[in-house]
């Protein structure tokens, strides 16, 4: 990410995003950033901390201070502090038979950015998946409070298929994923078959592919969205199959257009992802 | 001609980007790309892949020995991007956007265009790619009339491209049964290869 202003405004949706994702309020937050004040322009760190700031505004979040410390490497992050009634927290545990599972944004935005970086992506798609990353999973959260949501995670770097294991892992049952419903951004797709993988999709592959079964209808090339790594990727959500089109609509009413329900959770076979 | 690159210590995609560039300036019949991780290699394989060069990979010790060779005997049907003895060929390309030919009835545009393909041999070795975008992938995919007319074409070594975005977009990416999936890179190359373009 080239603007340091969306920069910051991507890192704080990331950093805020664990607090969503277990159902919570973010209240304050601590800024973090290690700045190369030798080599990089002091109005960068400020439009960073601006785009931050920003995103603290919308999330109603307070900044109480932060650190800064100088490093050859950009970095910039928040620890977050919210809110969460202790009988309501929602982990990545917690599953049940016949459950739901809803993603809320579209994969794809680690295969894009590998993209960006090579300059061969467009500046459509580019803006696309800036203003992606940088939206909060706010107004999800907001939306499933009323919801029997028996779990949730975000997904970031480890990948849908990568977040969907720590979910499956340990909960005694598995899931299946319908590969035509998981939302995703086609030219992900076509920048995977020209060999624009970021190097994490491969790992992230390679450290969960003994889970998965997929489908010989679902290629390589789709594999990889699947496992692609994400930046500020959307809440995956496991919701009671009654209120399932309920809660997919009350989200997609609230401006979560691209919400999907992708698949189950099913008794057999155990800790395993089939994907079809 | 061949060349060697080594992309050792580089992350993606540079070398990926530093192959493209590598065989865009000087047109290479084989390219020999030494990296030294398995995201890279799998990336650079399937690159040259995309750009109809036969891949073959080699380990030693740490390091991947990519080659990649093309437009040589060992592939005749393959399109070859430095043609030796036929260099005189010109290179056509068509472009179909459509399932129908021309605006007036649907009906007789569908049978015109199913005609026109089943036609196009008559351009014998100079009809070089066809390329479907758009409502044009639904003539490429399971059940189609005119899918036994680009398995022929294709058969004669004539290349058959089909927009992955697009059939993506009709929820037919699985249902595509003639020719390779392809992206917008590919297409604006084939473009500026080709001697001439036909839009239809």
């Amino acid at each position: 990410m080239d603007d340091p202003y969306w920069f910051g405004q991507i890192a704080a949706a990331n950093a805020l995003s664990d607090v969503y994702a277990m159902g919570g309020v973010p209240k304050t937050a601590m800024n973090l950033v290690a700045f190369p004040a030798k080599d990089m322009d002091i109005s960068v760190l400020r439009r960073i901390i601006e785009g931050g700031l920003d995103k603290m505004r919308e999330a109603g979040v307070v900044l109480v201070g932060g650190h800064t410390v100088e490093d050859p490497e950009l970095k910039y992050g928040l620890s977050v502090t919210g809110y969460i009634h202790p009988d309501r927290v929602l982990t990545k545990k917690n599953l049940k038979v016949g459950d739901r599972l809803i993603l809320t944004k579209p994969l794809g935005t680690g295969i894009i950015a590998t993209a960006i970086k090579g300059a061969l992506a467009s500046q459509e798609i580019t803006d696309k998946v800036t203003r992606a990353m940088a939206t909060l999973n706010k107004v999800t959260a907001e939306v499933m409070e009323d919801y029997p949501v028996h779990a949730c995670t975000d997904i970031t770097g480890f990948g849908f298929l990568g977040h969907l294991a720590e979910m499956v892992s340990g909960s005694g049952y598995g899931v299946r994923i319908k590969a035509d419903s998981v939302p995703l951004y086609p030219e992900a797709l076509e920048y995977a078959a020209t060999g624009l993988v970021p190097a994490g999709a491969y790992r992230n592959r390679e450290f969960r592919l003994f889970m998965v079964d997929f489908a010989p209808t679902v290629n390589r090339i789709l594999q990889d969205v699947l496992f692609d790594p994400q930046t500020s990727g959307g809440l995956l959500i496991c919701v009671a199959p009654e209120k399932a089109e309920d809660l997919l609509n009350a989200l997609k009413a609230k401006g979560v257009q691209d919400a999907a329900i992708v698949g189950e959770v099913i008794a057999e076979p155990k800790e395993r992802i089939i994907v079809e | 001609m061949s060349t060697e690159l080594d992309c050792r210590g580089l992350a993606c995609p540079a070398p990926v980007l530093q192959t493209k560039q590598k065989i865009e300036k000087e047109n290479l019949s084989e390219i020999n790309v030494i990296v030294d991780n398995q995201a890279a290699k799998e990336n650079v394989s399937r690159f040259l892949g995309t750009q109809k060069f036969d891949v073959s990979v080699e380990q030693k010790g740490t390091d991947f020995y990519i080659t990649g060779k093309r437009g040589t005997g060992a592939t005749p049907s393959q399109p070859s991007a430095a043609p030796q003895s036929d260099s005189e060929k010109k290179k056509i390309m068509v472009m179909i956007a459509t399932d129908r030919m021309g605006r007036g009835d649907d009906e007789l545009g569908s049978k015109l265009l199913f005609n026109f393909l089943k036609t196009l041999k008559e351009m014998g070795p100079e009809l070089w790619r066809l390329v479907f975008v758009n409502n044009g992938v639904k003539l490429a995919i399971e059940g189609a009339e005119a899918l036994p007319v680009l398995k022929e074409l294709e058969g004669e070594g004539v290349t058959i491209l089909v927009c992955g975005t697009c059939l993506n977009h009709f929820n037919l990416l699985e249902k595509k049964k003639a020719g390779e999936t392809t992206n917008m890179l590919d297409i604006v190359t084939a473009m500026q290869l080709a001697d001439s373009v036909i839009n239809i």
